[in-house]
């Protein structure tokens, strides 16, 4: 006879993600999955302590958001700030940013996919926990872990040689960037373009063969209706530096396009709830939590008509054929990762040959002529929004993100619910179970110290919890 | 191309963890020999396997938790495939094993480490820290010079 309380799971930490959280797995009295909670556990509180700051140091200071993705804080608040200035900025700096945003999202989207979500697709889901890191990848497959390594790489060392360091470079001004690129540079990093092109055509390959073992996750992985928000250029391609945002929704139609991203408030709403740090937001004509959407590589591919360059159009094309509406498994942010690489590269190279790349004109000068400013970008994980009020000294009165991450919590809850329904049963969790619902987390490629500004130790647990609230299992991991 | 590869490594915001850091800072800037790499850095991560993999010696410069605050710590180390929940943090073991496994040669390695006291949030260095930094420096310029006096130091794994 079954017991008459309901029980949940806690499992904490989860692993294999950028920071740390804790998910919560309620049960029914039957024992089977009836609720889940992705509770961000650490805050930080960037928007409080740069109020009184000069403007012109937001983009250095809000660079140490991230260690994976300081390059889009860079750009954003960058762009906010061209905002207080009231500059457009010169055509060569506008095309240098460009290219900083594209290596860093080659980096972070490598990290993503070869360190942290390789082990489940090449090793399964049910592997050994203590096999499932990238050395488990490196006795199976070892030239896969060698394109991770060596694809980052290449990324990593863009950001070095554009703004000096691989980590919180600060070469990105209000106005433009600091110096102009010199011809060594850009000639080491075109030397770089074919490898960097072989690895994303390789790699991209492999996932296309192996994406039938995984039918039942590609079912089970995120796989439900929602709204997918990024930005497109004026003619809908893939941008990761401007554009205007669009919204389609799970049919593949447009709801929303054009939108001014410095309007963001007037359409997304920002809600938060008691248990976790990371804010909620949704799309506000479609109210709390219907207006739930995606952003990041599916939401981009989802919301784009091409991508610009050749290879990856037909990549796109091939995505697309994926599903007649837009694509709605989370499990393809694997898939979408990999083509948004391979354009990355190919723009790479597009815009290192440009006749006017070395142009010394790269900054506007000028002081305040806003009281208000918004900066958009599309960073690694998705849309990022960065909106400063300053006084008339030019100090910041007020300041609000909105981060990639935190545009999906909706869904990455709503998924966890979803995987967690599918895959666990009874009060203990296998390993394999376990590993699932993380792995469904890891899709999203979630950044929860870039999302919530936390500060301190942050690693992630899951607990089962019964109807009367008593804890009767708890799974947690070494992070 | 350099033989020898200095690595030091730790947050510089957080007092004696900045350790690493800060000295990899002071002897990159003194430094003139194109036989020696100086690369200071946050953590260790899979992309510097390779940079490990083409010099001879590698030098790790790291501030332990563990042991009596100030003693200064000299140790061989020896590869070993790393933690169970590898994300983009390696142990010094650990980037040796990846450069072997990865790029078929595993430098010599020595890790060098003083005891912390504090790892507050902070710039600066506890007093028992501080007053060995000269001592430690010392000692890695005699680890250099003797790795450029080696000519064996490079183990190659695979032809």
């Amino acid at each position: 006879m079954q017991s008459a309380v309901s029980k949940s799971i806690v499992i904490d930490p989860v692993t294999r993600i950028e920071g740390h959280g804790k998910i919560t797995l309620q049960l029914d009295a039957n024992g089977r999955v009836e609720d889940a909670r992705f509770h961000v556990t650490q805050f930080r509180g960037f928007e409080k302590f740069c109020e009184g700051r000069p403007f012109s140091e937001m983009p250095a200071l809000m660079a140490r958001i991230c260690g994976i993705c300081p390059v889009s804080h860079l750009i954003a608040s960058a762009k906010a700030c061209d905002a207080l200035l009231a500059v457009r900025i010169p055509p060569t700096a506008d095309k240098l940013r460009r290219i900083f945003g594209l290596a860093q999202v080659v980096q972070s989207h490598a990290l993503s996919f070869f360190y942290l979500s390789s082990p489940d697709l090449l090793l399964g889901m049910d592997a050994d926990p203590a096999k499932a890191n990238l050395f488990g990848v490196l006795e199976k497959k070892p030239e896969l872990a060698r394109d991770g390594i060596r694809l980052r790489q290449f990324g990593q060392q863009i950001i070095e040689r554009l703004g000096g360091k691989r980590i919180h470079p600060s070469w990105v001004v209000p106005g433009g960037v600091s110096e102009p690129l010199t011809e060594l540079n850009r000639d080491a990093i075109l030397a770089g373009i074919p490898e960097a092109l072989a690895i994303a055509e390789r790699t991209l390959g492999w996932f296309k063969s192996i994406m039938e073992n995984f039918r039942e996750e590609i079912g089970s992985f995120g796989n439900f209706p929602s709204l997918f928000l990024g930005i497109v250029k004026k003619d809908g391609g893939l941008t990761f530096y401007d554009g205007g945002i669009r919204i389609v929704n799970s049919a593949g139609e447009v709801v929303a396009n054009g939108l001014d991203p410095a309007d963001y408030p007037e359409y997304i709403g920002e809600k938060v709830e008691s248990w976790s740090y990371l804010k909620s937001p949704y799309y506000e004509p479609s109210r709390y939590p219907q207006g739930i959407y995606r952003v990041g590589p599916l939401a981009r591919l989802n919301v784009a008509d091409r991508c610009g360059t050749p290879r990856a159009d037909q990549e796109l094309a091939e995505f697309h054929e994926l599903q007649r509406t837009a694509v709605l498994s989370s499990f393809h942010y694997h898939h979408a990762r990999l083509v948004e690489i391979l354009y990355c590269v190919e723009r790479l190279e597009q815009l290192l040959t440009d006749p006017e790349i070395l142009s010394k004109h790269v900054r506007a000068v000028a002081g305040p002529n806003s009281l208000e400013g918004v900066g958009c970008c599309e960073a690694p994980r998705g849309t990022l929004f960065h909106h400063y009020k300053i006084d008339e000294q030019g100090l910041i009165r007020w300041a609000n993100l909105l981060i990639a991450t935190g545009h999906n919590n909706l869904a990455m809850n709503r998924g966890i619910l979803q995987v967690a329904k599918h895959f666990v049963h009874g009060e203990r969790m296998t390993p394999g179970m376990l590993n699932r619902v993380e792995a469904l987390i890891r899709t999203y490629d979630p950044c929860l110290s870039c999302s919530t500004h936390a500060f301190g130790e942050m690693p992630l647990v899951i607990q089962l919890f019964n109807a009367s609230g008593d804890m009767v299992d708890e799974v947690r991991r070494p992070c | 191309m350099a033989r020898v590869l200095v690595l030091g490594y730790g947050n510089p915001l957080r007092s004696d963890d900045g350790l690493g850091w800060r000295v990899a800072v002071e002897l990159f800037r003194a430094n003139a020999s194109p036989d020696v790499l100086v690369l200071p850095c946050h953590q260790l991560t899979p992309d510097l396997a390779e940079t490990a993999s083409l010099v001879e010696t590698v030098i790790f410069l790291d501030c332990s938790h563990k042991g009596e605050p100030g003693k200064i710590l000299c140790e061989e180390v020896r590869s070993q495939s790393g933690p169970a929940s590898f994300t983009h943090d390696l142990s010094p073991a650990a980037l040796l094993a990846l450069a072997a496994e990865l790029f078929g040669v595993c430098p010599r390695a020595y890790m060098f480490t003083i005891c912390g006291e504090c790892f507050d949030p902070g710039e600066s260095f506890s007093p028992s820290v501080s007053s060995c930094i000269p001592g430690l420096k010392a000692m890695i310029r005699r680890q250099i010079e003797d790795a450029l006096l080696d000519t064996v130091g490079r183990q190659k794994l695979v032809s």
